[in-house]
């Protein structure tokens, strides 16, 4: 009778297809990946064709939503920070679209796969590493040494590399850890809803509880759909600030 | 939906494992990220970010202009106001210098005007005084005349003497003193 909870995060093709031996089949999924990519840039170029100077609610959305981005990339890595604005602005947009969508009852979250969540932080990680690297050549590697006694040194050395080889998996599976509770919560009591619900009598009345608990719970989702995007949007410019800075803006 | 299962613990019997964890999907879930990923961030760089940008340097432009032509409209309607303020200072103060001026002129030719009308008024005084002291003179010549003439008469009554006209005078001027 119930849903198994875990049945919405199964990727289904739709279209098969191959390519040098690896199955890229079009899936649920790639066609959410297609609905955000799409959506978000129809939304953010469309909303903006009038280019007027006092702006419609969908432009000011657009322009609210840049300059967020664009707040958020200055005040945690100052003004050079800026030229990776392209690429924050593009993750947190198309996060922000994947939790937005997922949202969508029937619909598929792309970012309750962890294979997504952890390509996406690995590219933020490589960006980190290519930029400190370009940026303060083999010097990039004293953000491993913080400034402390030498003693301490050689206990603070691994720690702060441990810590950096970590971050693309903390900030992947925060992520998608977020995603795949919220949503195998809701599919629980929706379970709960149909289960009362075909139980008869007192139980079939019953099931209204876990309806409204659906309801605050969707409510919450929405907050944290938000949340998570800013949360890898914000972490990816922290990260950037250090390779772009080492340790001189702490 | 999943069709082999009967309660929410038990796992389906297609495809056993926890979805996300299935790792012969990763290859379509990286694939499809990649190009979704790649033409968002296209759109985003080239299009969507320019223009809204574009929008955004524009409006401040307009709102600093605006402003900057606001406050020199100001700057302009001050120096108008204190223009207008000096003007109005410059024509009080010539009114006024004016007005004193007239007062002036006037008090004057009223000071002539009475100066002359009691220079004529002295003129008439002077006159009817001579006038009056003409008539009384006459006056008093016709009195003699009149006892002259009645001593005479008197006289040739008493008498009947003719008293010449000079002794008669001089005998009424020995009477009245005159």
């Amino acid at each position: 009778m119930a849903m198994n909870p875990m049945e919405q995060f199964t990727i289904k093709p739709i279209v098969p297809l191959h390519i040098g031996g690896y199955d890229v089949s079009f899936t649920n999924q790639s066609l959410l990946m297609v609905v955000v990519a799409v959506a978000a840039s129809l939304f953010l170029t469309l909303a903006m064709s009038k280019r007027s100077l006092v702006p419609s609610r969908a432009q000011s959305m657009a322009e609210m939503s840049y300059e967020f981005v664009a707040n958020m990339i200055q005040s945690s890595t100052g003004e050079d920070g800026l030229k990776f604005f392209p690429f924050v602005f593009t993750l947190f947009v198309f996060v922000l679209f994947s939790n937005f969508f997922g949202m969508i009852p029937g619909s598929f979250t792309v970012t309750s796969q962890i294979a997504v969540t952890f390509a996406l932080a690995s590219l933020v990680i490589l960006t980190v590493i290519v930029t400190g690297f370009a940026r303060h050549g083999i010097g990039f590697l004293k953000l491993f040494v913080p400034k402390a006694p030498l003693a301490l040194l050689f206990l603070l050395v691994p720690i702060e590399i441990i810590s950096f080889l970590t971050r693309p998996i903390s900030l992947s599976v925060r992520l998608f850890a977020n995603m795949l509770a919220g949503h195998t919560m809701l599919a629980v009591f929706a379970g709960f809803v149909v289960l009362l619900g075909g139980a008869g009598g007192v139980l079939s009345v019953l099931s209204i509880a876990p309806m409204f608990l659906i309801v605050a719970i969707m409510l919450l989702e929405l907050l944290v759909a938000f949340l998570q995007a800013y949360v890898f949007a914000i972490l990816t410019c922290i990260y950037l600030n250090e390779a772009l800075h080492l340790h001189d803006h702490h | 939906m999943a069709a082999g299962t009967t309660s929410s613990t038990e796992v389906p019997a297609k495809g056993a494992g926890f979805p996300p964890f299935k790792t012969e999907t990763f290859p379509s879930q990286i694939f499809w990220l990649v190009i979704t990923f790649a033409f968002l961030f296209v759109v985003l760089w080239r299009i969507a970010g320019p223009r809204i940008k574009g929008v955004l340097v524009t409006r401040r432009g307009q709102i600093d202009g605006d402003l900057a032509k606001a406050q020199s409209h100001r700057a302009d309607a001050e120096g108008a106001s204190a223009a207008y303020q000096s003007a109005l200072a410059a024509a009080r103060g010539r009114a006024q210098a004016l007005a004193e001026e007239n007062r002036q002129r006037i008090g004057g030719e009223i000071d002539r005007a009475k100066a002359d009308a009691d220079a004529a008024a002295q003129v008439e005084i002077a006159k009817a005084e001579a006038r009056i002291a003409a008539s009384r003179g006459e006056a008093r010549a016709h009195v003699a005349k009149a006892a002259q003439d009645a001593a005479i008469a008197i006289v040739a009554r008493l008498t009947g003497d003719t008293v010449a006209a000079d002794e008669a005078a001089s005998a009424v001027r020995a009477v009245t003193g005159g």
